[in-house]
């Protein structure tokens, strides 16, 4: 690795990132490249920390300690990621970690006392080198201030951890730097490229009548639109707010109701004689046939859409539960009852957990249809709501609201199931690892 | 002096437990009427701390043996007895499942939501028989035993498929069970991780004096690890022939090298080859 790489390498890296040119040339003189083959341990908890390395190609798998009550002791790390920095704590001459290859990894190597030495010729970039050490340490490495605190300062204000908007900003810029953002724009660019000359530089025969895309935006960002929604406008926020609600409730209630039902579903075979005939009776009416039922049912006009939303977010949220427990594979069953598990402690810690990969795929599959009868049930019935902006910008010929209601749906339907993901990637962090493990 | 440390070695030896008898059981199974014979007339006794290897072709009816020693199945007639205790017999054709048995499975079935440490102190955790940081002492300490340390925090996904089995081993031992019931545990694994494994397993073993009934039909395994061979005939499955296994333990690989296991390798292969051919031929699947 020559001297133009190592300087490229460091940029990229958390703490190097913002240090200036003729610095990074003499920190790259210090840094040593190295190779490791797969299931290579670079250091053991407890060795002396000499060095401080970067990550240039490969995957390696970085476990802290019991006892330095990081949240997460596990970190996999990948290019550009740094790690070994107990090299440059003031207090820590030993390894907190244990780091091993996962595949064949190429990274550098910088000697602490070195760097630490090299700083100290220039103070003020040391401290925002140290600080932002800090900052990784506790926001990365998830450990205590207190560790992160011990990061030596070169001037005479003790180094105060960078912020969390930092770590962002990197994030952010590292992401700039990757070809994803890149595709993605190509993406929406090719969209939007596709809408503005078919409808108005072609206008193509169909294509005609439609709203044009410089319409749209000109509308959805205009001070004083002509057909009075725009996101200067407060009813904007309205119809947002007020389908966003109707969503929560249905969403909430339908996986409070759908999750144990599916569960007991899967789980007893007598509670499934009994209901699971009426329920895959019931599930095939489609959601609009239920509209008159609804309207006749529940008063006012935010009852029925709450309920016509939620029916069919929670027939797929109680379906996909039931599949998920009967995926479980029987042997942890009864590994659970060869190790002394009650039938109820089985159920709790061998079924629930068990059938969450399946139950929140049936929540992301249950918000979008959600979303879907939604729409149908606004257009049908309701005040407010995004749904009801296009059923109405329709008949009052307000065409460009229409897509703007459309576009704000997609927006908000996104976010929405983001969140879900989340979510469940935040429960099932065995499953996040083990699939990360895998490379996906 | 010594007559203490025989008299402490007497205790031992009386304290020992896990001793199974199987008496004349069979296993009809009719899942459409048309009645199929699992397991025939069986009848075995297993004294206990003994490694008793059952081999046979796969789909000869082993693993509805052992279900029914762990009690995940009925049997049909018969009688299970454990330490001259009833399991199962006439009036009670399912064994209750319990700690005392514990079963290491085929594809393995830690479960991969809890880490490996957590894995391990679930058995107690279960029963309640003991503290939370007493368990959680011994969980670590026990995997500190069998060089499983520094993974307790990782999830079962995240280690290789050797040391997965070793944590299920680990795991069943934190129960003291009286009988280790094996299916097969090692099929999964090449050849070299085996042969890892199998050394393994007898060091735990050596610490531990539990009955193991280790289902395989790998010869090669079945000789190094058993004190005794029981051959099993192709479905329905009944003990054809039972073989000593006269070669002294504590043993390590160089077994393999020893002219006594090419004797017994030879005695053995032809039997089992046999059944084998049968069960080809029967068209039976893989169980």
């Amino acid at each position: 690795m020559d001297q133009n790489q190592t300087v490229a390498l460091l940029k990229r890296s958390m703490p190097f990132q913002t240090v200036p040119g003729e610095m990074l040339d003499a920190i790259a003189k210090l840094a040593r490249y190295e190779s490791y083959a797969r299931g290579d341990v670079i250091y053991h908890q407890g060795d002396f920390a000499d060095d401080v390395y970067i990550v240039s190609s490969g995957t390696v798998q970085h476990t802290l300690g019991i006892g330095f009550q990081a949240t997460h002791p596990e970190k996999i790390l990948h290019s550009g990621d740094v790690f070994g920095w107990a090299a440059v704590l003031d207090n820590q001459r030993s390894r907190l970690a244990k780091t091993v290859c996962m595949e064949r990894t190429e990274l550098i190597r910088i000697n602490g006392e070195e760097l630490i030495n090299l700083f100290r010729a220039s103070p003020e970039t040391g401290d925002i080198v140290m600080s932002r050490f800090a900052t990784m340490i506790n926001k990365e490495y998830t450990l205590p201030e207190e560790v992160a605190g011990h990061v030596p300062h070169f001037t005479q204000v003790p180094v105060t951890m960078a912020t969390g908007l930092t770590l962002t900003m990197f994030r952010l810029s590292q992401w700039l730097k990757s070809p994803k953002p890149y595709l993605m724009f190509t993406g929406f660019g090719i969209l939007l490229a596709t809408w503005y000359f078919t409808v108005e530089v072609w206008k193509l025969p169909r294509f005609a009548d439609m709203p044009g895309l410089t319409v749209v935006m000109k509308e959805w960002f205009s001070k004083d639109p002509v057909y009075g929604l725009s996101i200067y406008t407060p009813e904007y926020y309205q119809h947002i707010w007020v389908s966003v609600r109707r969503i929560l409730i249905a969403f909430f209630l339908a996986t409070v109701l759908g999750v144990p039902l599916g569960l007991f579903l899967g789980w007893s075979k007598t509670f499934r004689e009994y209901v699971f005939p009426v329920f895959e009776t019931l599930r095939p009416i489609p959601i609009l046939a239920w509209v008159p039922l609804a309207i006749l049912m529940f008063q006012g006009s935010e009852t029925p859409v709450i309920f016509l939303t939620f029916l069919a977010s929670f027939y797929a949220t109680a379906l996909n539960t039931m599949l998920g427990v009967e995926t479980i594979d029987e042997s942890y069953s009864r590994a659970a009852a060869c190790l002394g598990a009650s039938k109820w402690q089985t159920f709790k810690e061998v079924i629930v957990p068990g059938a969450m990969p399946f139950m929140f795929t049936g929540l992301q599959i249950s918000i979008g249809v959600a979303w879907f009868s939604l729409v149908a049930g606004e257009m049908v019935s309701g005040e407010f709501g995004l749904g009801y902006v296009i059923n109405t910008s329709y008949t009052m010929v307000r065409y460009p609201t229409i897509v703007i209601g459309m576009i704000t749906l997609g927006i908000v339907g996104y976010t929405s199931s983001a969140l879900v993901r989340m979510a469940g990637d935040y429960m099932m962090q065995w499953r996040v690892r083990e699939l990360a493990l895998g490379g996906r | 002096m010594s007559a203490v440390l025989q008299k402490a070695d007497k205790a031992e030896k009386g304290a020992l437990k896990g001793a199974i008898r199987i008496e004349d059981v069979v296993k009809i199974y009719d899942p459409e009427g048309a009645a199929v014979m699992a397991v025939d007339h069986c009848s075995l006794d297993i004294p206990a701390g003994e490694i008793c290897m059952i081999v046979g072709p796969s789909g000869c009816g082993k693993t509805t043996l052992l279900n029914a020693i762990a009690g995940f199945h009925s049997i049909s007639s018969g009688k299970i007895f454990l330490d001259n205790e009833l399991l199962c017999g006439p009036e009670k054709p399912m064994a209750q499942p319990g700690s005392d048995r514990i079963v290491v499975f085929q594809n393995g079935a830690l479960f991969p939501w809890k880490s490996n440490l957590d894995n391990v102190a679930f058995g107690p955790l279960m029963q309640g028989k003991l503290g939370k940081k007493e368990i959680y002492d011994k969980a670590r300490s026990m995997m500190a035993d069998a060089g499983l340390s520094g993974t307790e925090h990782n999830f079962p996904g995240e280690v290789s498929s050797g040391l997965r089995r070793r944590v299920e081993i680990v795991r069943a031992l934190m129960n003291e069970p009286k009988v280790l019931l094996f299916d097969e545990p090692y099929r999964a694994l090449d050849s070299l991780t085996k042969s890892v494994m199998h050394e393994a397993l007898l060091e735990i073993y050596y610490k531990n004096k539990v009955t193991i009934f280790f289902i395989t039909h790998d010869l090669e395994e079945a000789i190094f690890l058993g004190h005794r061979l029981v051959i099993m005939s192709s479905r329905p499955c009944k003990p054809k022939k039972i073989i000593d296994v006269d070669i002294p333990h504590p043993r390590d690989y160089s077994v393999l090298t020893s002219t006594r296991y090419r004797q017994l390798m030879d005695e053995t292969i032809e039997l089992v080859h046999e059944e084998a051919k049968k069960a080809f031929s029967a068209g039976e699947k893989e169980g």
